[in-house]
């Protein structure tokens, strides 16, 4: 999964904009939008894993951003150590060019210590959209790990994976109070594109995103 | 058994010591699981759950089960909006610093059993 190979993966699939989303990091998101120099538009973000298990990914305005989060959240994660390394493999941090410009050093696999409201507040924080990852997944999603969906946290939206599942709660999926994406959710390059949003705005940025969420001015979440 | 007793005798701290008519209920049925998902499809009515999940939707989810009560371990605490919430449902909370394993085992040691709703 180096920059190039994931610009090359987007353009096969024909999309316009992918958001890159790394576990628990956003380290990887310049290298990524500097390797396809607008097509596909990239967008900077994180996926985190909260105190309770559950994905959110955060959507931010640009790289900084992302990075600002991503800070935080790791310093709330465990140290990588060359155990971890030996079982969950290297967590790299590339250049636009596929290099490995540094490592990861904290444990990227692991909960951070921010739980569902302090991960979306965070993410607000730094002008980011907060979306709950794949919620139609058994694993890491919030139906799966809360139950019923938490209004109080103060999703974006939310997003449906490739896989759409038919999970125990999909009556819940019907009847959410907020915009549903879809994202393919790729951990591998053959992935990527599985499942895409159609959106209808002037260009894409977080900005107008964030219109096309609140259906404004004729932007708007095509099904 | 009920629960007043079960506290005193696992030794657990109990975060709603208002609820006293709901800690004289006895429990014979247990559940263990930290995904609510699988506490709403599966706890059996009046059972005691055993969690280190603090999330508010505990108390949505516990009382949609009918739960008796709930044992946070492992150290965990909810948030204060956590504990109103359970007042208001009435649902008796408590708190143990042991793992969740040393909680069951001592609850089943008391007759406490498991079985899916």
């Amino acid at each position: 999964m180096t920059p190039g190979a994931i610009v090359s993966a987007a353009r096969a699939r024909g999309l316009d904009w992918l958001a890159l989303c790394d576990h628990n990091s956003a380290r990887n998101a310049a290298a990524v939008a500097e390797a396809a120099a607008g097509n596909p538009a990239v967008t900077a973000g994180i996926e985190i894993t909260t105190a309770e298990e559950v994905h959110v990914l955060g959507l931010f305005p640009d790289p900084q951003a992302a990075s600002a989060a991503g800070a935080e959240v790791g310093r709330t994660l465990p140290p990588n150590t060359p155990e971890a390394v030996r079982r969950f493999g290297e967590q790299h941090v590339l250049a636009a060019d596929g290099r490995t410009a540094g490592r990861e050093e904290r444990m990227l696999c692991a909960a951070s210590m921010l739980d569902l409201s302090a991960a979306v507040a965070l993410i607000h924080r730094c002008g980011g959209l907060a979306v709950a990852a794949h919620v139609d997944r058994p694993s890491f999603s919030v139906f799966a790990q809360l139950g019923v969906y938490p209004a109080a946290a103060g999703f974006d939206a939310v997003e449906i994976s490739a896989a759409n599942a038919s999970p125990p709660w999909a009556a819940q999926l019907r009847a959410l109070p907020v915009p549903v994406l879809r994202g393919s959710d790729a951990h591998f390059l053959s992935a990527i594109g599985d499942a895409a949003t159609r959106l209808r705005l002037e260009q894409p940025t977080l900005a107008e995103l964030r219109l096309a969420l609140a259906g404004y001015e004729g932007r708007a979440v095509l099904r | 058994v009920n629960l007043r007793r079960l506290g005193e005798k696992l030794g657990l701290l109990v975060l709603t010591p208002e609820l006293d008519r709901e800690l004289e209920r006895d429990v014979v049925v247990g559940h263990v699981s930290d995904m609510l998902s699988d506490v709403l499809a599966h706890a059996p009515a009046g059972a005691v759950l055993v969690t280190i999940q603090v999330h508010l939707n505990v108390i949505a989810v516990g009382s949609h089960a009918g739960l008796a009560a709930v044992v946070f371990a492992a150290g965990r605490r909810p948030e204060e909006d956590v504990r109103r919430k359970a007042l208001e449902e009435r649902l008796v909370l408590f708190a143990s610093p042991e793992p969740a394993f040393e909680v069951v085992g001592r609850l089943y040691a008391f007759g406490v059993k498991g079985r899916h709703a």
